[in-house]
């Protein structure tokens, strides 16, 4: 019977393969004639995603039969959408992408089929640690930025021509050594009477205050030294989110909230950035042609797309400054129209779902599933920043649209993770 | 299960934020869409206005005038190919929009009339087609010859003239100046604005001046009313006579023999028309004036359109001119009757009106009503749509004084002030007239040509600072050549 019960969702990540294809298909095809001429890099783009979905697919069905089936083949439904969005919009960027693409596929390969993956993170989770402290440092010492404009924030390291963001491999690294550390603490957390409600947050004992005051800090870190609002946001909240999942104890939500809203009351009293975020965030039609021309250019292109879209390569979404990247989701309201931005909030939901769905298949392991949880939450809670931003719903942050926005580091990271959901489904499967 | 309940909330937290997102995007998408759409500093506003195929404006006898060129790029290019009408056509231009005539038949031009009459589905499709806005082609009853002669005789002025074919009062020309050239309306724009020669404003059909000794033809329209003796001689005819701080004198100095009244209208004399308005009394005086219509701020239909706020939302005129002032009504009493009678009270008139005037008289007393739009071509059609007439001739005077007028003008311009009007083998009428503004005058000349028994054509032409009755009426007898000869062919 179990055999019948996977076979249905193994045939509905196949379907969706084959529809992502025949999107990818139509899509360049409309670029084309939109365009009015071949470009072979077009095509290259739709060579090289058939080669990663064909190649991917063929190795997870043999390595890890019993993963998710879901996951991998919206991951490159929606990298490939990126990518023919990239195409029109910053064609430059577009091979370069592919290209990470390929690594990105490779390296979700690599992470999903290592037996031993999930054991090696856990039992290094200091050493991950180290790492990523050591970057970050390495980042706020060499830090540079790829545009090499004076002033804007230096989140790089810089390898020649290659570039790589360390914030986003120090996401998973966090996540893996939080969910370690909480897989540990977490029956002495509840033990302590959380679950009764008996302690009150005042009182939490270090095993608590301990890590929460860790991340704050590094989230500061980042925020001050770095200028990375999205990045420390996102940091706290994911930890706060682990946090809750493994104590159990919900006033943990609202005190995190309030260190959150504190950080965010100091940081626009101090720093112009996150001040004129806030501003253009409250009322940005005072300054449209000026500061806050990125937002309000967003939301007309979400205007301009309607229900329908105006069709890939006929809007006008170049008008959002950086669209390719942070406002990819803009461009996709744009072209797509609101039909597109609902397929795009659906897939992510879909991927979310899949991901605590794991988490819950991971009964008895509580690394496993703490695991699971963080990863599933920075893809929730990244997406959920930058469409609130580019929506005007929160303030903008400043992070990528995974899997659509361009960017190497990013779609790296977004494969890594959803080849650790591979895993983690896969063992959980078996478990 | 261990978290489970935990996962489950946080699984709950995070699909009702992606609700709130969805909620979000509808609402730019879908229900706010229009507000932000239609703000002015909406850069896909000016794309779409620019990807607009504007139809191209004719001349009478299918003469391109202005037309839209398709650039590589998609975007369109206004070209106007006669300088010559560029007071008449004004612009049409992504960044400041649409003024004159562009203005005026804006709708068609852009293809809003059409777009607007299209059912759901032809939208849909050219929607999702991206098909571009294309607009009608629009067919005026300017005439390139005449248009081109008026404002070739006015070269160098400040002022404007308007040129009408009878019965019909087709506006054949009408010129303008000082004026722009709409082809570099952008780069040109800033120093326009500030030109105290207010190249944007109309002056043919909007400026409203003194007619001064204009107002001698409705005067001896009501001599001939009342049966004022034409031709007996009278004393002191060509005496100067004093109002307020102006002194009146003839036209053109005047033969020293004694004039008649007649004579006096010739040469512009104000002394007999002093007198005469005295006797006409105000209460008739009034009524002449009422019936010619001179306190009717008379314009072409829908060309109060010049003055409105055009596409972008800027309107050409505020920076550079005042607006057009409005008329007054002009009640004339035992106190201002003089003023009024001589044009030099409170009643202004416009070039048009002058035009429409003189159109009543050559037409036996019936003032038709102008118009300058003769045909519309639909983008998806070969034949011209004509335009439709509704205005009825206005009654104006009695056929026996409409042609009596007509003789006096035809004297003025055989033996009077208005001599340098005539043009060999034409019958041409006309009267010239000064007027006081503040310190300047204006040089008037009125007229008529008649083409066989039914067709004539008339024009005004006024000069600014100018006293060169001379030259207003040289223009005017240009223009009337002009047009005789385009209604001969």
């Amino acid at each position: 019977m179990k055999g019948a019960a996977d076979a249905a969702p193994t045939r509905l990540g196949r379907g969706l393969m084959l529809i992502a294809a025949a999107f990818m298909v139509v899509n360049v095809a409309a670029l084309t004639l939109a365009r009015g001429e071949t470009r072979l890099s077009d095509w290259g783009i739709v060579g090289v995603w058939i080669g990663s979905a064909l190649v991917g697919s063929a190795i997870l069905e043999r390595a890890l039969p019993h993963r998710d089936p879901l996951l991998f083949p919206l991951a490159l439904f929606m990298s490939g959408w990126g990518l023919i969005a990239i195409a029109r919009l910053a064609p430059v960027f577009a091979d370069r992408q592919a290209i990470w693409l390929i690594v990105s596929t490779a390296a979700l390969i690599i992470v999903a089929v290592i037996p031993n993956v999930l054991r090696l993170v856990r039992a290094f989770r200091y050493t991950l640690l180290v790492v990523g402290l050591a970057l970050l440092i390495g980042t706020i010492l060499l830090g540079t930025n790829p545009s090499g404009q004076v002033g804007a924030p230096e989140l790089w390291l810089g390898f020649g021509t290659v570039f790589f963001q360390p914030s986003e491999p120090l996401k998973i690294i966090l996540v893996a050594f939080l969910a370690s550390y909480l897989a540990e603490q977490y029956p002495a957390l509840r033990a302590e009477g959380i679950d009764a409600g008996k302690r009150r947050a005042w009182s939490l004992s270090p095993r608590i205050a301990g890590p929460i005051l860790l991340m704050w800090g590094i989230s500061i870190v980042v925020l001050v030294w770095q200028r990375d609002l999205g990045t420390a946001i996102l940091f706290f909240l994911v930890f706060l989110t682990l946090l809750y999942v493994a104590s159990g104890y919900t006033p943990l939500l609202i005190g995190g909230a309030g260190l959150v809203a504190t950080a965010g009351i100091v940081a626009y009293q101090l720093f112009a950035v996150v001040r004129l975020r806030v501003d253009i965030w409250l009322n940005p039609w005072l300054e449209a042609e000026g500061r806050a021309y990125q937002i309000v250019q967003s939301l007309m292109a979400f205007s301009a797309g309607g229900v329908f879209g105006q069709g890939v390569n006929q809007g006008a979404p170049g008008y959002v400054p950086v669209v390719h990247s942070d406002f990819i989701f803009a461009a996709i309201a744009e072209e797509w129209g609101f039909l597109g931005v609902i397929v795009v909030i659906a897939g992510f939901a879909v991927m979310i779902t899949r991901g605590l769905h794991i988490a819950v298949a991971q009964d008895g392991r509580p690394f496993q599933t703490l695991l699971a949880v963080g990863l599933t939450a920075v893809l929730g809670v990244q997406t959920l920043m930058i469409m609130g931003g580019v929506l005007k719903l929160v303030p903008l942050t400043g992070v990528t649209l995974p899997f659509f926005s361009y960017g190497g580091s990013s779609l790296l990271i977004s494969y890594v993770l959803i080849g650790l959901l591979l895993r983690l489904s896969a063992e959980g499967a078996d478990a | 299960m261990r978290f489970g309940r935990e996962i489950d909330r946080l699984l709950f937290g995070l699909l009702l934020a992606f609700v709130f997102v969805g909620a979000a995007a509808a609402y730019w998408a879908i229900s706010g869409a229009d507000t932000i759409l239609e703000r002015a500093d909406n850069p896909r506003r000016v794309e779409t206005e620019n990807a607009i195929r504007r139809g191209a404006i004719y001349a009478e006898g299918g003469i391109a005038l202005a037309e839209s060129v398709v650039n590589p790029d998609e975007s369109v290019t206004r070209r106007y190919l006669y300088p010559v009408l560029s007071s008449a056509l004004g612009y049409a231009s992504l960044r400041y929009g649409v003024g004159g005539v562009e203005a005026l038949h804006d709708n068609d031009l852009s293809g809003r009339t059409r777009a607007a009459a299209r059912d759901l589905g032809e939208t849909v499709i050219d929607g999702l087609l991206h098909r571009p806005q294309v607009g009608a082609d629009v067919q005026l009853t300017l005439d390139l010859g005449v248009q081109t002669a008026l404002a070739t005789a006015l070269h160098g002025q400040t002022g404007a003239a308007v040129v009408l074919g009878v019965p019909t009062s087709s506006l054949m020309a009408m010129v303008s100046l000082p004026t722009f050239d709409p082809n570099t309306l952008d780069a040109d724009w800033d120093a326009l604005s500030i030109d105290p020669g207010r190249p944007f404003f109309n002056r043919a059909l909007q400026a409203r001046y003194q007619p001064g000794a204009t107002t001698e033809t409705l005067l001896m329209a009501g001599a001939l009313l009342t049966n004022e003796p034409l031709d007996t001689p009278i004393a002191d005819a060509s005496s100067p006579i004093s109002l307020d701080d102006l002194t009146l004198t003839c036209a053109v100095p005047p033969p020293e023999t004694r004039l008649t009244l007649r004579d006096a209208y010739a040469f512009g004399c104000p002394a007999p028309f002093a007198d005469l308005a005295r006797r006409l009394d105000v209460g008739r005086v009034q009524g002449i004036f009422d019936t010619f219509r001179l306190a009717d701020a008379a314009t072409l239909p829908g060309f109060d359109a010049l003055t409105l706020p055009t596409v972008l939302g800027i309107d050409p005129f505020a920076a550079a001119t005042p607006e057009a002032q409005p008329n007054s009504d002009g009640a004339i009493t035992a106190d201002n009757l003089l003023n009024a009678a001589l044009g030099q009270g409170e009643r202004t008139v416009t070039p048009l009106e002058m035009a429409l005037i003189a159109a009543g008289i050559v037409n036996d007393g019936n003032a038709p009503q102008p118009y300058l739009l003769s045909g519309v071509r639909y983008p998806t059609e070969l034949e011209w749509s004509a335009a439709a007439l509704i205005n009825p001739t206005i009654p104006i005077a009695t056929a026996g004084t409409a042609r009596g007028i007509q003789d006096l003008m035809r004297g003025a311009v055989a033996y009077g002030a208005a001599s340098s009007a005539a043009r060999p083998d034409l019958d041409i009428g006309g009267h010239v007239g000064l007027a006081y503004t503040g310190d300047s005058t204006l040089a008037w000349f009125v007229g008529f040509v008649t083409i066989d028994t039914e067709r004539a054509a008339v024009v005004a032409v006024v000069l600014e600072n100018s006293g060169d009755l001379g030259l207003a009426a040289d223009i005017g007898g240009t223009a009337l050549e002009a047009a005789w000869r385009a209604l001969q062919s």
